[in-house]
């Protein structure tokens, strides 16, 4: 096979799981299903999990080795894409980014990896922590004798999650542990979400909890799952811009005033046009980061274009999912209508690892000690 | 004659690199003005006799018959290089009219005359009265004897001062049910007392643009090109490819290039806020290319360009300008030195760069237009 032909196949290949996806996030009920779960109390469906499963959803990016299909980070983004499109609850980048990829990376044989690509298990991941002003902090949660203790702090998918995989320290050293959800000592504060999601700020005292890893292998599988998961969830945002802008666009097509949709005026076109472009330049951008990244593996130029492309998503979506309100005009600005829920899911995955200021200071910095080096 | 389209896309590319980087005299590198054809006679020779003037035209009439993909990758080392594109609207435009629409004749008469520069071609499209609304154009050409008479005004006709002959849009019947109908392409000698030519002095103090005025100015009628009232037509069927150029991130890439070392010379960077800003502008051109790779593939697989291919020159203009606008933050109280500000062993003309950027937005279609274009064509949108 020739380059060529490889790379249009690769292409095919992605289409035909593109198409498979949103039919299935359709079948199930499209956005319409995100207000359900929302209103029924603000999880996930463990059947939709399952069925993603079927379709093989969590496994597209592990290598085909480790029982997944091998098709990479760029497949993960479509499946984040179409998730984003109808605004799914399910921890679809959560699993294949960061769960997934700290598993596949760490401990490849153990019997979770084969449990959260089958849809049995959804596994949080707790890295993050607090420090005293309530901003991120260094970790200080501790592991010894096969004992968790201290706080971990914005946990994605703590409630509705068997279980946690924790990153903590043990004699000066990362460490990976698994604690189970309904382990003694473990306590979890849930904090309301914007999209009616919660982020867990999990306790732990004297928990129970299994190694999987440790030392350095740690701090570096989880600097590339954090980085896969920004580039996943940038993907996700995507997705969701683009049926916001989608939505959007139909409603200027038919909502009139002075007697003519509200799309005939030229203020509202060349508004829609400007959104319109947004979309399609954080697309093809974060479509190419991920096929970079797949392609790519030093770590420190993995981060900095996965946070090129989260800055350029999160631009992107807070743009669009706060013009759309404004487009729809006060029935934006009301619960019946579905724009509202974009831009509420919007606000969380922009605030989820790391916003578009965030990662512009990450990416000049990068490039900055990139040139340095050179 | 070599197939260039054999190549495999890296060859082809080090072969154009290799012959511009040999042969481009160093200072006419990243020119900022456009030059009269005297200040780049010799480069042009060195091209011709290379046989590669038309990159784009079969090669049958003289070009180099490439397909779009490898013109895209000529045109980028060109830009890469910083190589002037010379006078090259006879290439450009004209060649491409009259190979598809021309007779015989005139693809024997005009194209080697295009190709050695012995005739030089000036664009002959907007009015006063016909900048966005070009179809309003006024200038009139009538049948008399053998000949077309000329009668209007055009304007925005770049370096029609150092032309000998234009191509223009004229209207043939004033009395067409739509003012898009009635319009003719004529091609038309310069050098003749009917035909007064006077330059206009813009912000940036150049005189590359003209006003052209004809007063019963002549061309012989073998000078229509294609068939009378249908140059609007054709002059819409000329733009298709054009358009992706137009929206190229080269111009971005340069500015930003250029904003870097000046910036770094000035200590900008030491400001977080301007930080912020560059890595955004860095970003928005980062981005833009993937989105211009996106339709550059698509003509590589051969297919045709649609209308949302405008987003691409929306998008890099704006951002051409954002660019330059940091480079005169940067500068400071320099922000308003006509001239080249040194910086070390760098020299950057922050206001040429700020001046080059400002028509981006308003030539080749307004952004204005442009967006009136994608909402309609591409969204849509009624009205």
């Amino acid at each position: 096979m020739t380059q060529t032909d490889t790379v249009s196949s690769e292409q095919e290949d992605l289409r035909l799981l593109r198409e498979s996806a949103r039919t299935l996030f359709e079948r199930a009920g499209g956005s319409g299903r995100a207000r359900k779960l929302r209103d029924a109390g603000g999880s996930f469906d463990p059947n939709m999990v399952r069925e993603l499963a079927e379709a093989g959803v969590f496994g597209v990016a592990v290598p085909e080795e480790q029982g997944g299909l091998g098709m990479g980070l760029a497949a993960g983004g479509v499946i984040a894409e179409e998730a984003g499109r109808v605004i799914a609850p399910e921890p679809v980048v959560l699993t294949i980014g960061l769960s997934l990829g700290l598993l596949r990376r760490l401990c490849p044989e153990h019997p979770k990896m084969a449990q959260l690509i089958g849809g049995e298990v959804s596994l949080a991941v707790a890295w993050q922590e607090r420090g005293p002003g309530g901003a991120p902090a260094d970790a200080t949660c501790r592991y010894a004798d096969g004992r968790l203790t201290g706080n971990k702090a914005w946990v994605v998918g703590a409630t509705g999650s068997q279980g946690f995989l924790v990153v903590a320290e043990q004699d000066g050293g990362p460490v990976l542990v698994l604690a189970e959800a309904t382990a003694d000592g473990v306590v979890i504060d849930k904090r309301a979400q914007a999209d009616g999601s919660s982020l867990g700020e999990l306790s732990f005292s004297g928990t129970l909890a299994a190694e999987l890893a440790s030392g350095d292998a740690v701090q570096a599988a989880l600097a590339e799952a954090v980085a896969d998961a920004t580039a996943l969830a940038a993907a996700e945002l995507v997705g969701l811009s683009e049926c916001a802008f989608e939505i959007t666009l139909e409603y200027i097509k038919t909502r009139e005033q002075f007697d003519k949709p509200i799309g005939s005026f030229q203020v509202i076109q060349h508004r829609a046009v400007d959104l319109n472009v947004m979309c399609e330049v954080a697309q093809a951008g974060v479509r190419e980061v991920l096929a970079l990244m797949d392609r790519e593996t030093d770590q420190k130029v993995r981060a900095q274009l996965a946070s090129r492309a989260k800055a350029r998503a999160v631009t992107t979506a807070k743009r669009i999912t706060r013009d759309a309100v404004q487009l729809h005009g006060a029935v934006g600005y009301t619960d019946d209508f579905d724009i509202g829920l974009y831009l509420n899911r919007a606000l969380v995955l922009s605030a989820w690892l790391g916003d578009d200021a965030y990662h512009r200071r990450i990416w000049f910095d990068a490039r900055e000690a990139e040139g340095a080096a050179q | 004659m070599t197939d260039w389209n054999a190549m495999s896309d890296a060859d082809f590319r080090k072969e154009v690199r290799q012959f511009f980087e040999a042969e481009y005299p160093e200072e006419l590198r990243h020119l900022p003005h456009r030059p009269k054809f005297a200040e780049i006679e010799h480069w042009h020779r060195k091209l011709h006799a290379k046989g590669w003037v038309a990159p784009a035209w079969p090669a049958e009439y003289g070009g180099m018959g490439l397909n779009a993909a490898k013109l895209l990758i000529f045109y980028e080392e060109q830009q890469r290089w910083g190589v002037n594109r010379g006078r090259d609207m006879g290439v450009q435009m004209v060649g491409p009219l009259i190979i598809k629409f021309g007779t015989q004749e005139q693809k024997d008469y005009w194209l080697p005359r295009i190709l050695s520069c012995e005739d030089i071609w000036c664009q002959g499209y907007s009015e006063p009265g016909a900048g966005s609304d070009l179809a309003n154009l006024r200038t009139r050409a009538e049948i008399d004897g053998d000949d077309f008479v000329i009668n209007g005004q055009k304007i925005w006709t770049t370096m029609a001062h150092d032309a000998t002959h234009i191509f223009m849009l004229v209207r043939t019947d004033p009395d067409a049910p739509k003012k898009q109908q009635g319009i003719s392409f004529l091609l038309a000698p310069m050098e003749q007392p009917g035909v007064d030519v006077r330059t206009i002095t813009t912000l940036s103090g150049e005189t590359e643009f003209c006003e052209v005025f004809f007063d019963n100015a002549r061309t012989p009628s073998e000078n229509l090109v294609g068939e009378l009232n249908k140059g609007w037509t054709m002059a819409k069927a000329l733009l298709s490819f054009e358009r992706i150029f137009i929206g190229s991130p080269s111009l971005a890439q340069n500015a930003l290039g250029q904003l870097e070392s000046f910036a770094r010379g000035r200590g900008a960077f030491d400001d977080p806020v301007f930080r912020d800003r560059f890595a955004q502008a860095a970003l928005d051109v980062e981005d833009h290319a993937a989105l211009y790779a996106r339709f550059a593939d698509q003509l590589k697989r051969g297919e045709t360009l649609g209308a949302d291919v405008s987003m691409l020159k929306i998008w890099v203009t704006e951002c051409f300008q954002r660019i330059t606008e940091l480079m005169i933050e940067a500068a400071g109280p320099d922000g308003g030195t006509i001239g080249p500000l040194q910086v070390g062993n760098v020299s950057v003309d922050v206001l040429a760069s700020f001046y080059k950027a400002r028509p981006t937005t308003i030539y080749g279609g307004s952004n204005e237009i442009q967006r009136n274009i994608l909402s309609k064509a591409v969204l849509g949108l009624p009205g």
